[in-house]
């Protein structure tokens, strides 16, 4: 089920709002997980089962390792952990990009399995993952309550595109929350300014896309125009997704993590990378990097622990090695960063810095939204002219006029400026009345606007939901 | 304001208003149709374990969700509203809107549909009438995209390239250009057809080329139509347009004319006046989408035959051009396929028109 979908905005919702409000405290994390589960099952019924099998096993695991600490055998118990839930997510996402690989390299004819993926296996592996670790290592207790447990994984705010939740940061909200008017408020505004992120904003964006991709003759500036509006939609559709989830958790007493900050903001890519998914970021580095030594090693082996870290983010967005040229063509920008050009990078005006990042910014999603490499090599050369193709015509023209004003009201949308001028605004005497009176009208505009464009609906999905 | 009131106020009236809504929603009886995008709406699907692990009971509830929503019609209006002011956006669902005439965007010209269409029509030509020798014409119609779009800065089909493919792959037949006769003003403002009432000067070049000049009198009682006709357009863009008047001409010979519908096996006048009164009041020329109509005429003054393979703009045209035929059959090969007109049809001594539009050209896939 999707978030910006009329099935759950006036009836999966409310219904569960109603029964979560009504139900005695102790049933809540019934409810919410009963729920989780028809939010989960109402798209793929099937692979309910998966999700509810890796729940048990690691419910049976934790306990184990908690059983066992500082022996062998919790190191056991752990690694079998991390193998069956790396295992799950490898059979269902990555078994026909190997097979297809290894017929490319002997050129045997495997056949295919044509798995289907599983939505948001990526993200609650990742956070059961951060369970067992977690409990191994001493930050977390073992959750001896199923209920509670499934629940965590399960969570529906969070579950098929992130935020990707620690356990050890919710665990005391799975026992006991508080709700108040004050979270509501912060919810429900959270929600509807992502749903409005998502639905006005990302998908017309996407339908930018949607055309180029389904025109023969681009020309130079159509080319750029979709590299854009792709950056910003992407931006748009997940951190308005994150927005939602975020507003969500907050309705039922839970408080997620930030996921973004700004990112296209940023001055170099490592502080794009501190602003972006930041979830994933800091599991990858807790995780994965600091594990295989971090940088508290030579130098070599701190390179290769880059390269092995970026190469796995992009693996984990997706099975091609387009998103595995985008981990490490990221990889070689932050390595660049460390060692050779990061200070000159931080000396430079700030309209290059900006301009460098998000250059390397939008080539990386124009490599990471394209069907190949080829497609991603051709579409790159055409931004920059290359492929006797037009300047512009027409059609671009057109699309540029027509987009313009989203893609300016997009581009300002993703710094902190408007939030800056109602900060400002706030200051004046008795704005911040006004402001108080004027924020829940925009918060119904949204929502009117929004399930106008929800019933008028052609294109909607998450870009995220694929990972 | 009280730190609590300011949580308190702003939650209950948010959540009243999306309550209220939701309740809408739940307790709205079913609508059956969409009178304004003339389409029947989803119905709650029936819930059984099979459409249920199937996960087809969950794809036809958000299907029904959006369709059955309250004021649906409403909250479409305030999307187009949305996109066309405030976000200066040029089109809704394709279609836009320039001098009050609402058109869809209709680009980029498809070649490969231009030259299947060139070859169904080789193909009847070569089944059906080169051995009789039939004189065969051909002529397409533009949009209004042709006299609307590139003027006014908006995206379209190379229209000169589509003639010219035509006519160098149709060489078999006489082209009659109609292009330079029409305006921009021969369109309904808010449906894709021209307008019946325009079509005398197009009638008069198909006298013309197709030699019945002398028996087209091209005199008509103009009759304007009781209902408001809302087009295709009106529906599909969602923008608050005016409705237009829809008008038909008639004489003495249309009067007398019979049409038979293969399909329904009926026999009906010309204009079908229910149907200029329903939902959609072009279907009133020619009774709307048919495959296979017969007109006779009884006051044809030669006994020259015309078999005409059309669209729907045909509907609108080919009532102008009776007074030269004994006999006018119409083909839509959108709905019968061209193998199985043998059944129907003998080709001996008629005269042939391929008249269609250039939206039909550039997806020929639906003729068959």
């Amino acid at each position: 089920m999707l978030f910006s979908s009329i099935t759950f905005l006036y009836y999966f919702l409310p219904l569960v709002l109603l029964f979560y409000f009504i139900v005695p405290e102790k049933l809540k994390n019934s409810v919410l997980l009963f729920s989780s589960l028809i939010f989960y099952g109402w798209g793929e019924p099937k692979y309910i089962v998966w999700m509810v099998l890796s729940i048990v096993v690691h419910y049976i695991l934790g306990i184990l390792i908690e059983k066992h600490a500082g022996t062998k055998k919790a190191e056991l118990w752990l690694v079998i952990s991390i193998i069956f839930s790396i295992g799950l997510l490898g059979y269902f996402k990555y078994t026909d990009f190997f097979i297809s690989n290894i017929n490319k390299v002997t050129g045997l004819s495997l056949p295919m399995l044509s798995i289907a993926l599983p939505v948001g296996i990526s993200f609650y592996t990742f956070q059961i993952l951060s369970y067992t670790i977690d409990v191994y290592r001493g930050h977390a207790k073992a959750q001896k309550n199923f209920v509670s447990l499934a629940t965590y994984v399960a969570l529906f705010p969070q579950l098929i595109a992130g935020p990707i939740v620690r356990y050890v940061d919710i665990a005391s909200a799975l026992e006991h929350r508080t709700h108040s008017f004050a979270k509501w408020h912060a919810g429900l505004r959270r929600f509807l300014f992502g749903l409005g992120k998502k639905v006005l904003i990302a998908n017309s964006l996407g339908e930018i896309s949607e055309i180029f991709k389904s025109t023969n003759q681009n020309t130079v500036l159509f080319y750029w125009m979709y590299a854009v509006a792709f950056t910003l939609q992407i931006y748009f559709d997940f951190s308005g997704y994150s927005d939602m989830a975020i507003g969500l958790g907050k309705l039922f007493g839970f408080d997620f993590q930030e996921n973004f900050n700004y990112p296209y903001i940023s001055r170099s890519i490592t502080e794009f990378w501190r602003r972006w998914h930041i979830s994933l970021g800091t599991w990858f580095r807790d995780y994965l990097y600091i594990p295989l030594g971090g940088n508290r090693v030579k130098k070599s082996r701190w390179l290769f622990n880059i390269l092995v870290v970026w190469m796995l983010t992009g693996l984990w967005h997706g099975a091609a090695w387009n998103f595995i040229v985008w981990g490490l063509m990221f990889a070689l920008l932050l390595i660049n960063e460390k060692l050779w050009l990061g200070k000159a990078i931080n000396r430079l005006p700030n309209i290059f810095s900006h301009l460098y990042v998000l250059l390397f910014v939008g080539i990386g999603f124009v490599i990471f939204d394209a069907a190949s490499m080829g497609e991603a090599i051709k579409r790159i050369a055409s931004m920059f002219g290359m492929g006797k193709i037009k300047l512009a015509d027409i059609q671009s023209i057109y699309y540029l006029r027509s987009y313009g004003l989203l893609l300016i009201i997009a581009a300002v949308g993703c710094t902190p400026l408007p939030k800056r001028c109602v900060a400002r605004i706030r200051k004046i005497p008795h704005m911040d009345h006004v402001l108080a009176v004027l924020e829940p009208i925009l918060c119904v505009i949204l929502l009117l606007t929004a399930t106008a464009y929800l019933v008028d609906a052609s294109f909607n999905p998450f870009l995220y939901f694929r990972f | 304001m009280q730190e609590h009131q300011k949580n308190v106020i702003p939650v209950m009236f948010i959540g009243s208003i999306w309550l209220m809504l939701a309740l809408f929603c739940w307790t709205k009886p079913s609508d059956e149709i969409s009178k304004s995008e003339r389409r029947e709406l989803e119905q709650l699907p029936e819930l059984t374990s099979d459409m249920l692990l199937s996960g087809e009971f969950m794809k036809n509830f958000e299907r029904y969700a959006q369709d059955q929503f309250p004021r649906r019609t409403t909250f479409r209006k305030l999307k187009a509203y949305t996109r066309f002011n405030i976000f200066a956006q040029k089109d809704n669902n394709g279609i836009y809107l320039e001098d009050g005439y609402a058109a869809k965007l209709e680009y980029p010209l498809n070649e490969s549909s231009l030259l299947s269409a060139a070859d169904k029509f080789r193909y009847l030509y070569e089944k059906y009438m080169k051995e009789q020798n039939l004189k065969v014409y051909l002529s397409v119609i533009p949009d209004k995209g042709y006299y609307l779009a590139a003027p006014n800065g908006y995206p379209s089909m190379d229209y000169e390239r589509l003639f010219e493919i035509m006519k160098s792959h149709t060489e078999f037949a006489e082209y009659v250009d109609i292009a330079d006769v029409l305006e921009l003003e021969d369109y309904y403002y808010t449906d894709i057809h021209w307008r019946q009432e325009k079509l005398i000067k197009v009638a008069e070049k198909f006298g013309t080329a197709m030699h019945i000049s002398k028996d087209l009198s091209l005199k008509y009682d103009v009759i304007e139509s009781d209902a408001p006709f809302y087009g295709v357009y009106y529906g599909q863009s969602a923008l608050p347009l005016e409705p237009e008047k829809l008008y038909y001409l008639t004489n003495d010979t249309i009067r007398d004319c019979t049409v038979y519908n293969v399909e329904t096996n009926q026999t009906t006048p010309v204009y079908d006046m229910e149907k200029m009164k329903g939902k959609d009041p072009y279907e009133g020329y020619l009774s709307g989408a048919a495959p296979l109509l017969f007109i006779e005429n009884p006051h044809a003054a030669s006994r020259k035959e015309l078999i005409v393979f059309r669209d729907s703009f045909g509907s609108s045209l080919i009532p102008l051009l009776l007074e030269g035929y004994s006999k006018v059959t119409l083909v839509d090969l959108r709905y019968i396929a061209s193998d199985y007109l043998e059944n129907f049809i003998i080709f001996d001594n008629q005269e042939v028109l391929f008249l269609y539009s250039t939206p039909v050209l550039n997806s020929s896939m639906v003729l068959k």
